[in-house]
């Protein structure tokens, strides 16, 4: 940083302050915003974060004029913060812009139209920014990283500004998506539930009024809880819409919808192609896919294996290890597709130990009471037709459509 | 604790024993007493209502009974008396509580005082069968606990409560009253025990009973045997003139009369007085229920009960009238043996007391009609303080000072002037004790006439106390009363009222007791002690209690603060114990400390809405009872003392000072409301010094309301324990520690060590580990012997399939893991696994322990084994679990097994669908973990046990179970024999059916199903 003259300071400060004053009183929310964007790096708040530093006095600036310091509470804990980011403290940093964030709230709500929705939108952004920098901080220095909880409880004050009626209304699916990334990270999905609730019973505001942006991101996550209840149809809706309505130039959004919606898809019985899975880096899922075509169960396992993390994590697994079923399922569809080869007329009678066989092939150990167990549990969720004769150790097939097509419906659990 | 060791010693001798053996089961005694009373199918009404919390009733009819016979049955109560009597005031107190257990069905019975008024508002029911049962022994503790964990559930009550009220009045038996002799003895004490524990238990129903018991009672008791004749005539006359129909009651005639059953005895009436009060409302359905049965459903509209209540109400209050009956009187004639349980009485009445005179001074619209009922009810309420104040005055001249500088509101005026009596300690509180005739009551009135805040300057009014601590007794106080009244009416006359120096006037010299009018005697005492109440509070500051005096926005306010002060009240039972036992200080602790939050929370819940609002009509209500028993002396007397209370509200200061108040409680909305539900929790710190820091704490939070509780220094309140008794008691803690209860960690070890080692039951180890979590807590403690604690209870829990208790260890076991602190972190890591597996039926709880699982963790056979009991549970395969389950290491066993029933289901369910034409039970009882062996062949009678057993269970299932054609002639179709039956078609699905648990609870938690409970864990 080049040197910087006192009077050089000053002039950027005030001028920076004219600029805010400026941005209010003629309702420019494109300039307006740019004064908040703390975490965007722009070279003219990095300037102005010097010049902070160097005069001292700013607080003695904002409170000359009327014209500042009726926004005293916005802007002296916002310059306290740009000062503080630019020396990389991050911790006060956050803290002074929780407190900016809040004044700003409270003056929000005072304006009548929704012009500083977009500098609101930078807030609700940096604030959360903020905290996820603020929290790893902390956690390096050992205390308990909070801060993110506190900015989730900032966002539902904003989204509590927002979710009323009127135009402002727009900016709620805004401010609930950061709310989702928020949650989402911090594990507690379920506070989600009241932001939920009241964006999908709002009579008054449509959903597809909102920015699509906004919708996508909503349906993506909404998506996701959808795939924890395991509520297949409605998690295929979600995240297919989110897929659909996605900026197809953003790939990286694009891999992360699908890193939801295919699972969702394999357990409804629909199976990606590769060349998608190679597209978009999905390479995980493809032995999974594998394995479902060919029946192979010990892929599967290996597959689910060697991805355990990375499914824990993104909390596909138990939806992956339920296509197990899917893989037995395929085996014995195989299986009976040969013995119809040979005997057509016998085929629809498949003894257990043929099964048991064709597992340890797989090296899959399981004894013969085990293999009983699956199949019972096929016939049971109507992955096969027909039933189980106990005491000859057979399964007998319906002769008709003995291993049902899912038509995009989940296994009946 | 001190309330254990208490409890047990109560236990020890046989009689106690058998006394609360006779609460807990009603049924034991009653049979002897009412079956020749009631009628036959009253009796049998009996039996169930003994069987639920209903023994209240019946153990009170019991007695009833035995009054008519006094020589034979007072024995019984003899050593119910011993036991309560005889274990030193302690073990009254502890005994009271018990019988409350007992007694009252409501679980709140254990806090007479606050308990019952608070879970009536509040819990209403539910409490009345749990306590009694369950909690009887551990009485302290466990209510606390218990009351959460009961829903409102159980309204049964009602039905039983109609019931009672019809043998209270077949049972009572005037000839009781008429015997004095059989009271005499302790039995009659007894007696009084219980029938207080009734009362206050019946009464604390409708909150405004309450204090009515306790106040008639105390006043009995605590006035010495002289007196009780005197009073017990007032109460009486009091009682007819007050109420026509209860005349009769006196005459013991009426008890016989269903329509009377309250009313027979005067002292019931002084019960009922009191209750005045506490929120009239709930009054005037009472009265009205003694005249009339019809008159009920006219109860309480704006009462804090829903119509369930009423019901209740109805037949409530009849039979804890009688109740209230019986026990006052056998106190008029043997008033000393009872005298130690007096005292935890009158902690009682004291809480009682406080309350109800301060609701009167507070009332914000100054109602131009007195209330006669509740001039009426002032006068019980006064009787019953002046025996407290005396005992303050004896006993407590230490503490009074404090508690006199401290006063705030109880006395605006006094404090305005800055004259020299000032805040000073009042010499004032003089303990008068007080024979009550009926004149009396204007006495009081007068004095308090006199005495009106509003109307004189304050150093008048230091100079009538001073005056009146001089007398030495009622007689002289009387007289005094006539001289001041005279000199003041001329002061007024000739206008040196207000110029008078009142602190230099000398006093007039004692005037002539006989002179005076003997009746005229009552106090200014009660008046004095009225502030007296109210300065307490402020000794009392819990950390976390916003300070009361500067509180008290409303009536809802004052009452909280009451409560404090009532808890503050504590030290002085304690010196007054000193005197009686050691231990009942303790004991007293303990109860106080349950008590104040009962008693805020009643006052919460039952005064807010029903003073304010309804104030007016009860004012009506009251009224008219007031005029049908009018005597107009009285009511004069009475209006007086309203009057004055009113105007001393109504002084500017005051006026202004609760306007400032409602300011505040505007501004500060939820605020204070958090505050308060705070401070049910802190209440009992009082009885412990607190040190200083946490006073100013206490200060600066309430200053700052907004302050959070996370700003206080948790470093500089943390306790070291010094208390050196390895077993205690869990009580959970509603205040600031008391170091000298807490254990250090060394006694902690120890004190974990004799646990693991103990033969007791469950129950017994868990309230220990309880208690030593909570020391561990207190002293914030986390270290090696914390996670052992935990991990000692997780795994006791888990034996014992309690599920509640280990999730709260498991948490705090995980934090500790977190922590870095050793520990069995993998065992519990597959607890925690197989829980959220079975238990939480959450997806994303499970996704993310399975995550935050290590890779080293991963290896861990247990961590292993509640994977693969996962994988089979969700894969629904039922042969991978049942393997599982009889593979399991540590205590995976008995997680699993509490998943065992829905692992079964499911299977069955699935194997109903999959398998045709039949199924072998044998395979199904060795593929569900019935029975173990081989499938053919053993006749082994495990397995054919087995075989049945599964069997059965499938038929409770809705299975249908069938004999194949290979049955031999040995078939019989209830032994499965093995090799020969191959049954079992499960015909469709449809059929399949969880059965209802037999074990259900309305509460939905069989481990608090009281019958249960007892049956697996007698302490």
């Amino acid at each position: 940083m080049a040197y910087m003259s006192m009077g050089e300071a000053h002039r950027r400060i005030t001028e920076y302050l004219n600029r805010f004053s400026d941005a209010v009183s003629s309702q420019d929310g494109a300039s307006f915003k740019s004064l908040f964007a703390l975490s965007s790096n722009s070279p003219y708040l990095l300037s102005l974060a010097d010049a902070l530093n160097l005069f001292q006095d700013a607080n003695r600036l904002i409170k000359q004029s009327d014209n500042y310091s009726q926004f005293a509470d916005i802007l002296v804990p916002l310059f306290r913060s740009f000062q503080n980011y630019r020396q990389n403290n991050l911790l006060e940093a956050y803290n002074a812009f929780e407190k900016t964030a809040n004044a700003f709230i409270q003056e929000f709500r005072n304006w009548e139209s929704a012009w500083a929705l977009d500098a609101l939108y930078v807030i609700v952004y940096d604030i959360r920014v903020l905290a996820e920098k603020a929290d790893k901080e902390l956690a390096s220095s050992g205390k308990s990283p909070e801060k993110l909880k506190g900015a989730g409880s900032v966002l539902m004050k904003v989204f509590g500004t927002l979710a009323g009626k009127g135009s402002k209304r727009v900016g709620a699916l805004y401010v609930t998506c950061q709310l989702f990334k928020i949650y989402f990270k911090l594990g507690t999905v379920h506070l989600c539930r009241s932001v939920i609730r009241s964006i999908e019973t709002a009579r008054i505001f449509d959903f597809e009024e909102f920015p699509k942006r906004d919708k996508v991101t909503y349906m993506y996550y909404t998506g996701r809880l959808e795939v924890f209840n395991e509520n297949f149809s409605a998690a295929d809706y979600k995240l297919s819409y989110a897929l659909k309505y996605c900026n197809p130039q953003s790939t990286a959004n694009i891999r992360m919808i699908l890193k939801h919606l295919i699972p969702v898809k394999l357990s409804i019985g629909i199976l990606p192609k590769s060349s998608l899975l190679e597209k978009y880096n999905l390479l995980e899922y493809i032995n999974i896919v594998q394995a479902l075509r060919r029946g192979d169960l010990r892929l599967l396992r290996r597959a689910l294996q060697d991805h355990e993390d990375r499914f824990l994590r993104s909390g596909v697994y138990l939806v992956l290890e339920k296509l197990e079923l899917q893989v037995y399922q395929r085996l014995v569809k195989k299986i009976y597709i040969i013995q119809k080869q040979k005997d057509p007329i016998r085929a629809h009678q498949v003894k257990l130990e043929v099964i048991v066989k064709a597992l340890k092939w797989l090296e899959i150990d399981m004894d013969v009471d085990e293999v009983e167990c699956i199949m019972a549990i096929l016939i049971f969720k109507n992955l096969m037709k027909g039933y189980f004769a106990h005491k000859s150790k057979v399964v007998v097939l319906s002769k008709q459509d003995p291993f049902p097509k899912f038509n995009g419906k989940p296994v009946n659990s | 604790m001190a309330n254990e060791g208490s409890n047990t010693e109560t236990l020890a001798p046989p009689e106690p024993h058998m006394f609360e053996n006779r609460h807990v089961d009603a049924g034991q005694h009653h049979p002897t007493s009412y079956a020749p009373s009631t009628t036959g199918s009253e009796a049998a009404s009996w039996t169930v209502h003994g069987s639920t919390g209903n023994g209240i009733y019946s153990n009170p009819t019991y007695q009833y009974d035995q009054h008519p016979q006094p020589p034979a049955k007072s024995i019984q109560d003899g050593y119910n008396v011993s036991s309560i009597a005889g274990n030193s005031s302690n073990l009254g107190t502890a005994n009271v509580t018990q019988d409350y257990n007992a007694y009252a069905s409501y679980p709140s019975s254990s806090n007479p005082y606050g308990y019952g008024s608070m879970g009536y508002s509040g819990y209403h029911n539910n409490y009345q069968q749990q306590p009694n049962h369950t909690y009887s022994q551990p009485v302290g503790a466990y209510q606390n606990t218990g009351a959460p964990y009961q829903p409102i559930s159980s309204f049964q009550n009602t039905g039983s409560y109609a019931g009672s009220a019809s043998y209270s009045s077949t049972y009572y038996n005037p000839a009781d009253y008429q015997t004095p002799g059989g009271y005499q003895n302790s039995g009659g004490y007894g007696n009084q025990a219980t029938a207080w524990n009734n009362g206050s238990y019946s009464s604390n129903p409708y909150t405004s009973y309450t204090p009515d018991s306790s106040v008639s009672y105390s006043s009995g008791a605590a006035t010495t045997s002289m007196q009780y004749q005197q009073q017990y005539k007032q109460w009486a006359d009091y009682y007819n003139q007050t109420e026509v129909s209860c005349a009769p009651g006196t005459e013991n005639l009426s008890v016989q009369s269903s329509s009377a059953l309250g009313c027979p005895i005067p002292a019931v009436t002084s019960g009922y007085a009191t209750p005045n009060s506490q929120p009239p409302q709930s009054y005037p359905p009472f009265w009205r229920q003694d005249s009339s049965s019809s008159a009920i459903p006219s109860f309480q509209p704006a009462a804090v009960n829903s119509g369930d209540h009423d019901s209740y109400w109805k037949h409530g209050p009849q039979s804890s009238q009688i109740q209230q009956t019986n026990p006052i009187q056998p106190n008029y004639q043997s008033p000393l043996d009872l005298k130690s349980s007096y005292d935890t009485f009158q902690d009682q009445q004291k809480t009682v007391s406080s309350q109800g005179t301060n609701l009167y001074l507070p009332p914000p619209p100054p109602l131009p009609m007195p209330l006669p009922s509740q001039q009426v009810n002032l006068s019980p309420v006064q009787s019953a303080q002046s025996p407290e104040a005396k005992r303050v005055s004896k006993l407590q001249i230490p503490t009074n000072p404090r508690i006199a500088s401290n006063l705030t509101f109880g006395q605006p005026k006094a404090e305005k002037d800055s004259s020299s009596t000032g805040s000073a300690p009042k010499p004032v509180y003089i303990a008068v004790s007080l024979p009550k005739p009926t004149e009396k009551v204007s006495s009081n009135d007068a004095a308090n006439s006199i005495l009106k805040p509003g109307m004189f300057p304050k150093s008048l009014r230091g100079y009538v106390e001073k005056a009146l601590a001089r007398c030495k007794d009622d007689k002289q106080m009387a007289a005094c009363q006539a001289v001041m009244k005279e000199m003041i009416t001329k002061a007024t006359a000739d206008g040196t009222l207000n110029t008078r120096n009142w602190d230099m006037e000398p006093l007039f010299p004692m005037p002539d007791a006989d002179v005076v009018n003997k009746d005229s005697s009552l106090s200014s005492a009660q008046d004095s002690l009225l502030p007296k109440y109210k300065k307490s509070p402020r000794r009392s500051k819990s950390r976390w209690e916003p300070m009361p005096e500067e509180k008290p926005v409303d009536n809802p306010m004052l009452i909280t603060n009451d409560t404090v002060k009532y808890s503050s009240w504590v030290p002085n039972a304690k010196d007054r114990k000193g005197l009686m036992e050691n231990k009942e200080s303790k004991e007293d602790g303990l109860r106080n400390t349950k008590f104040s939050p009962l008693l805020q929370r009643m006052s919460n819940k039952a005064l807010q809405r029903p003073f304010k609002k309804q104030r007016l009509t009860d004012a009506s209500i009251v009224s008219e009872n007031g005029d049908a028993s009018s005597d107009s002396d009285k009511e004069q007397s009475l209006t007086a003392y309203y009057s004055a209370a009113m105007a001393f509200s109504d002084t500017p200061e005051e006026r202004k000072r609760r306007e400032n108040r409602s300011k505040r409680f505007d501004l500060q909305g939820h605020r204070t409301e958090n505050n308060h539900s705070r401070k049910k929790h802190a209440g009992p710190g009082n009885l412990y010094n607190r040190r200083a820091s946490a006073l100013v704490l206490s200060k600066s939070f309430e200053d700052g309301a907004s302050k959070a509780v996370e700003d206080i220094d948790w470093d500089a309140l943390t306790v070291k324990g010094t208390c050196q008794e390895i077993e205690k008691r869990y009580l959970r803690l509603t205040s600031a520690p008391d170091p000298a209860t807490v254990r250090p960690e060394e006694v902690l070890e120890k004190a974990l060590v004799m646990v693991q080692n103990s033969q007791k039951n469950y129950l017994y180890k868990c309230d220990q580990l309880k208690s030593i979590r909570q020391d561990l807590t207190v002293q914030r403690i986390r270290n090696q012997l914390t996670v052992k604690v935990y991990e000692t209870h997780a795994r006791l829990t888990l034996e014992f399939g309690d599920l509640p208790e280990y999730n709260q260890c498991q948490s705090q076991l995980k934090t500790l893991y977190a922590e870095g602190i050793e520990g069995s972190d993998m065992e519990f890591a597959a607890y925690n696994l197989l829980c959220v597996i079975m238990h939480s039926n959450n997806n994303r709880d499970l996704v993310s322990s399975m995550a935050s699982l290590s890779r080293e963790a991963k290896k861990d056979e247990a961590v292993k084994h509640a994977l693969a009991v996962r994988a089979a549970v969700t894969s629904g395969n039922y042969i991978a679990f049942f393997r599982l389950y009889k593979a399991a290491p540590n205590l995976n066993t008995c997680l699993m097994d509490l998943y065992v029933e829905k692992m079964r289901y499911k299977a069955v369910n699935c194997m109903c669908r999959s398998y045709r034409p039949t199924l072998p039970v044998s395979y199904i009882s060795q593929v569900l973990g019935f029975s173990s062996g081989v499938i053919n062949g053993a006749s082994d009678e495990r397995d054919t046990d087995a075989l049945e057993e599964c069997s059965e269970w499938l038929k409770a299932h809705g299975g249908s179970i069938i004999t194949d054609n290979n049955g031999d002639t040995q078939l019989d179709t209830k032994v499965c024999s093995i090799s020969i039956l191959h049954t079992a078609t499960l015909v469709s699905a449809s059929t399949l059916c969880m059965p209802e648990p037999e074990d259900a609870v309305a509460h939905g938690d069989a481990n608090l199903a009281v019958n249960d409970f007892l049956a697996r864990a007698p302490l």
